[in-house]
């Protein structure tokens, strides 16, 4: 029986191949993203590594909140003579490293947007990591230099000016050595170096420093070191040996590019799901078209048990293809994420590429599991066939009480996702547990729409046929026959399609509901102003720029705001965002006061707050009640609230303080946001070239924008986003596209005697390909439609909760009938081959097969 | 157009062979035959004997090793597979063994579906006559799934009939019905030539069958053995007989 299994497989190899195609897609995905994050990771570590070449002890701050911006808490500089009287230290040196602007003599960034571009001191020799491949260290003001691979993408030379700007002004350097670090690749990142004095004055950091590094004399470990050190220095003060500090910063970005690998994870598993569906399909008209082969083996005295296990069999070496292919290709789908994502900017470094145990594990399990759970049910089907089969055509139709038994199951699991994305939204738990309620329900009412499907696709495959019999009468009537003829074989083609383009559509629903609440808030609160911020969008902008808008002509006055992560001690716990705006602020900006008021406001005294509404709530908070909150230094703040606000999308944060506790507590001195307000007959465009002319001279890092390119700016942003959504979501209907060519192939295959008849009484080669596309593109259609409807639905279930925080959804109606539109022509192109193939089959040899 | 002698199908000297070397099988040898108008032909023989071959080859199904087919005044032989089709669709009906009506199509849509292939309006006037004949008139808008052997195969009878063709070849019409449903498909066929002055050209192995048609054409290792009238059942019992 095993040989026989084995035979029938090798038999239909084209077939057994387009299914397994479908796991080894999703596979390859999946066995990808793990390549590809455990690469980034890799090539982390070896920079970490490396960047603490000689060094033993590091000392740095404690970080207890960490920052979007990057930004880390520094140590003060007398912390270096108390480090270097340890005995056993055999040198130490202070060292700035911080994120800044780099930029060539035309003001031309260096790196692409997206990348952190660091200002960097030099070290002694014996601790330096940089190694110099040409040119020389900086030696004193004006000379810096710069990494080999950002000054070649820049076309940079010994000797070209490069522009530095960290918390002031832009400032020339001149370019006098380019760097290396081992042989790792920084991937998109760009490192400058200047001598530690410039780097402090760059960095505003004058009596600080980022990290001391020391190197231990001989004889000394670096555990002892570190405990000798940690002796003499504050409880603030992180002293950690040169390996705790690569594992900790290495683990750090785990953490903090963990998102990335759990989003390719679950895009991984969405085609991994929809290439199920497709198995199932393939696994179930086989065993329908098989019936006599089964019937014979029955005769022939095969027991059930037999039967089941050479069908599973099947499915096993379908499987194990899938597993071995699949992991193979995860390699090129690494190769091909890393390229996708430095196209977008996110240059990520590299190594070689790394294949973790784990990744075999996990996609070798995957493609076994699903290959085998989806075979399962027509696996027992093929059990049923009784031997008689062998001398008459047998179908075995689904029961009225299994048909009952169907409706009840996708009823019960249709109300139980939606249960669970109801509670997953209301709430409770961490993002993480909600998470998973959500995306758990989600696949629940997924699966009982797909159950409850063949009831749809009479009337869905009436309505998508309709347009088609008008234009083609004969050929789309046929079509549209063809497709309800089964139409629980329709349903699941059209299913697989439907998951994909269900989260395609949610995607494109909720991105364009955030993108025209965006455009409220801005063109509600921000009327008629100039915003100056930085042009990647969320990176600090030097406290400068603001002075030096304040005094371009035409400029009333300029409000700032100031932004940091806190954590909040007590209450609901969890981390927020605090913005320190300028009393003024209210002359740029529309704030929705709940309590408390503009006045309020402007006399905020340095213990005091205003909070948002959800805060308040979210904390059991009212005016009068008192917060504590954690900064990165460490200083935990004591605020009484003396207003609230309405939260809209969250703009500003949680929590609002003064400039001064920013400073003081959270060591934010740059700016996220200027509001630039004008005088009232004051030329708007005039006032923007001249901002524009001084403020990016100066600080080539902030961008001026009006209330227009602001919008634009904003949609620009989530536009990137959902493009590489769709890049992702791509992989899922290329799947379930297969599966249409699949299904398609399969009911060709049952139909060779009724084309052989169409084509003997006249039908032509060109009518038989028009027949086959469009019941493809039914199919497409059926799938679409289902999506869109179920896409919309989740979307609007999901903004529901969010409405509150001035989240309003929109329909893009224009693109959701592209995406119809879309549907359907991939419906005609996924048939090209099936409708060949059908057009092309001989007559006499169709009449006579049975 | 007609041939002058009013000949409808006309072949010529014509050879098919199948294989090639020790694996080589003549299905026809050398046959030449003429089909009048307004007649029903019935080919019998033996299996192997070349007679489905034959039909083939006359109907354009299938092509000829060597010799000709004119068939209403077009030499067919030659022909590309668009023009086939379109020959096929406009000049000739067929019936099969296996009724072999789209499942998914009512007996009406049925009947009529050579005219849609070709985009033509049907003759609702000729159409009802049509089913009026084949006896279906509270049948049109059933499914063939709700339909017996014997009336699916009348339908196809009758779309066989419905674009009005030069020559109706029929497959084994009868070689899945029982006696009864039959007589009905065979009485159909005579009708079309009595009344409707169709041509049909049938193959079969049945002689209560071939005792229906005006004319039987015998067949044996590719060669026409026997040509003339049928005469009654037990006749052609007897001529079979002897052939053997």
């Amino acid at each position: 029986m095993t040989k026989l299994a084995l035979k029938s497989i090798w038999a239909r190899k084209v077939r057994a191949f387009a299914t397994s195609l479908a796991v080894i897609l999703g596979v390859a995905f999946i066995a990808g993203s793990y390549v590809l994050t455990d690469t980034i990771f890799a090539a982390f570590d070896e920079i970490f590594s490396e960047s603490l070449h000689g060094t033993a002890v590091v000392i740095t701050a404690q970080n207890p909140v960490k920052q979007e911006t990057r930004e880390v808490p520094t140590v003060p500089a007398s912390y270096l003579a108390k480090v270097q009287g340890v005995p056993g230290v055999k040198e130490a040196a202070g060292a700035i490293f911080t994120p800044g602007g780099l930029f060539d003599a035309e003001d031309k960034a260096i790196g692409t947007k997206f990348a952190p571009k660091f200002i960097s001191s030099t070290l002694p020799k014996g601790l330096e990591s940089l190694t110099y491949v040409d040119g020389h260290r900086p030696r004193g003001p004006g000379e810096a230099s710069l990494d080999k691979a950002a000054a070649e993408s820049a076309g940079l030379g010994i000797g070209d000016t490069l522009k530095i700007i960290g918390a002031g002004r832009v400032e020339p350097f001149k370019l006098v050595g380019l760097t290396q670090l081992g042989q790792a690749s920084f991937g998109g990142a760009s490192i400058a170096q200047v001598t530690l004095p410039i780097a402090q004055q760059l960095t505003h950091k004058r009596g600080r420093f980022d990290q001391i590094s020391v190197a231990s004399a001989p004889g000394v470990s670096a555990v002892a070191l570190k405990r000798r050190i940690e002796k003499v220095l504050p409880l603030s003060a992180r002293v950690e040996t040169a390996k705790e500090k690569a594992a900790r910063s290495t683990e750090e970005i785990r953490e903090g590019l963990g998102f990335l690998q759990t989003i390719l994870l679950v895009f991984g598993y969405v085609a991994v799901l929809v290439g199920a569906f497709i198995i199932f399909n393939t696994f179930s008209i086989t065993v329908a078209q098989r019936v006599s082969e089964f019937g014979v083996l029955r005769t022939l005295g095969a027991s059930r048990r037999q039967i089941l296990g050479s069908v599973l069999l099947e499915a096993a070496a379908i499987g194990l293809v899938g597993a071995v292919v699949g992991l193979a290709g995860g390699y090129a789908v690494a190769a091909g994420l890393r390229a996708l994502f430095t196209a977008i900017g996110f240059g990520l470094p590299t190594t070689g590429l790394v294949m973790e145990a784990r990744t075999v594990i996990v996609s070798v399990l995957v493609a076994f599991l699903v290959t085998f759970v989806s075979a399962l049910v027509p696996a027992f089907r093929s059990t049923r066939v009784p031997p008689i089969a062998a001398l008459h055509a047998f179908t075995p139709s689904p029961s009225r009480r299994r048909r009952v038994a169907r409706f009840a199951i996708a009823a019960i699991l249709g109300a139980v996702g939606i249960a669970l994305v109801v509670a997953g939204l209301a709430g409770g738990g961490g993002v993480g547990a909600r998470a998973a309620r959500i995306g758990g329900g989600g696949l629940a009412v997924v699966v009982a729409v797909s159950l409850f499907s063949p009831t749809l696709v009479r009337p869905l495959a009436d309505v998508a046929g309709w347009p088609l019999e008008r234009v083609r009468h004969l050929t789309g009537r046929l079509a549209r026959e063809n497709a309800k003829r089964s139409p629980g074989r329709t349903a699941i083609t059209a299913a697989a399609l439907m998951i994909a383009l269900a989260l395609v559509t949610f995607i494109t629903v909720f991105a364009s509901g955030l993108k025209s609440s965006v455009a409220t808030v801005i063109d509600e609160n921000f009327a008629g102003g100039l915003v100056i911020e930085n042009s990647d969008g969320f990176s600090p902008i030097p406290a400068g720029a603001a002075f030096a808008a304040a005094k371009v002509p035409g400029v009333k006055s300029v409000a700032t705001i100031r932004t940091a992560e806190a954590d909040v001690l007590g209450g609901s716990g969890g981390t927020v965002k605090v913005n320190g705006p300028t009393p003024n602020i209210e002359e740029g900006v529309d704030i929705e006061w709940l309590a408390g008021g503009p006045a309020r406001l402007r006399h905020l005294a340095d213990d005091e707050a205003i909070v948002s509404d959800s805060f308040a709530r979210e904390n059991g908070l009212e005016v009068g009640s008192k917060f504590t909150l954690l900064s990165q230094t460490g200083a935990r703040p004591r605020l009484t609230v003396a207003g609230e606000f309405e939260s809209k999308l969250g703009v500003f944060g949680s929590v609002l303080v003064t400039q001064k506790l920013m400073a003081d507590a959270f060591r934010q001195t740059k700016d996220t946001t200027d509001f630039v307000i004008l005088e009232p007959h004051a030329d708007a465009a005039k006032v923007q070239t001249l901002l524009t002319l001084g403020a990016e001279r100066a600080f080539p890092t902030a961008e001026v924008l009006n209330q227009g390119e602001l919008r634009e700016e904003r949609e620009k942003q989530i536009d990137s986003i959902v493009q590489l959504f769709y890049l992702l979501l791509g992989l899922a209907v290329v799947i379930s596209l297969i599966g249409v060519a699949n299904t398609l192939g399969l009911s060709i295959y049952e139909r060779t005697r009724e084309l052989g008849m169409l084509r003997a009484i006249g039908m032509s080669r060109r009518q038989v390909r028009t027949m086959i596309r469009y019941e493809a593109v039914i199919t497409a259609l059926i799938g679409a439609m289902l999506g869109l409807v179920l896409g919309v639905v989740f979307a609007a279930l999901i903004a529901q909760p969010l409405k509150q925080e001035g989240f309003t959804l929109s329909y893009p109606v224009g693109t959701l009938v592209g995406i119809l539109v879309l549907a359907g022509l991939a419906g005609v192109v996924v048939a090209i081959v099936p409708a060949r193939r059908a057009s092309r089959l001989d007559v006499l040899e169709s009449l006579q097969y049975e | 157009m007609t041939t002058e002698d009013g000949k409808v199908v006309v072949a010529e000297d014509l050879t098919k062979v199948y294989g090639s070397g020790d694996t080589e099988v003549v299905a026809l040898a050398g046959v030449t035959t003429a089909f009048d108008r307004d007649r029903f032909t019935a080919i019998m023989g033996p299996s192997g004997s070349g007679k489905s071959t034959l039909m083939h080859i006359l109907a354009g199904l299938d092509t000829p090793t060597a010799g000709t087919v004119i068939l209403d005044g077009i030499e067919i032989t030659g022909l590309d597979d668009g023009a086939l089709t379109r020959l096929r669709r406009d000049k000739l009906g067929f019936v099969f063994q296996f009724f072999n009506l789209l499942p998914v199509l009512t007996a009406e849509e049925n009947l009529v579906l050579p005219l849609s292939i070709a985009g033509r309006r049907p003759d609702q006037e000729w159409v009802d006559q049509l089913i009026l004949t084949v006896g279906l008139e509270d049948r049109r808008t059933h499914r063939p799934s709700e339909l017996s052997g014997g009336q699916q195969q009348r339908v196809a009878v009758a779309r066989a009939l419905v674009s009005k063709p030069a020559v109706v070849f029929a497959d084994e019409p009868t070689g899945n019905l029982d006696s009864k449903a039959s007589a009905d498909v065979l009485d159909l066929l005579r009708r079309a030539v009595d009344e409707f002055d169709q041509t049909v050209v049938m193959v079969t192995h049945d002689p209560v069958a071939a005792a229906h048609a005006d004319r039987l054409i015998t067949l044996r290792d590719g060669r026409i053995v026997h040509d003339g009238a049928p005469g009654g059942a037990d006749d052609v019992i007897e001529l079979m007989k002897q052939l053997d």
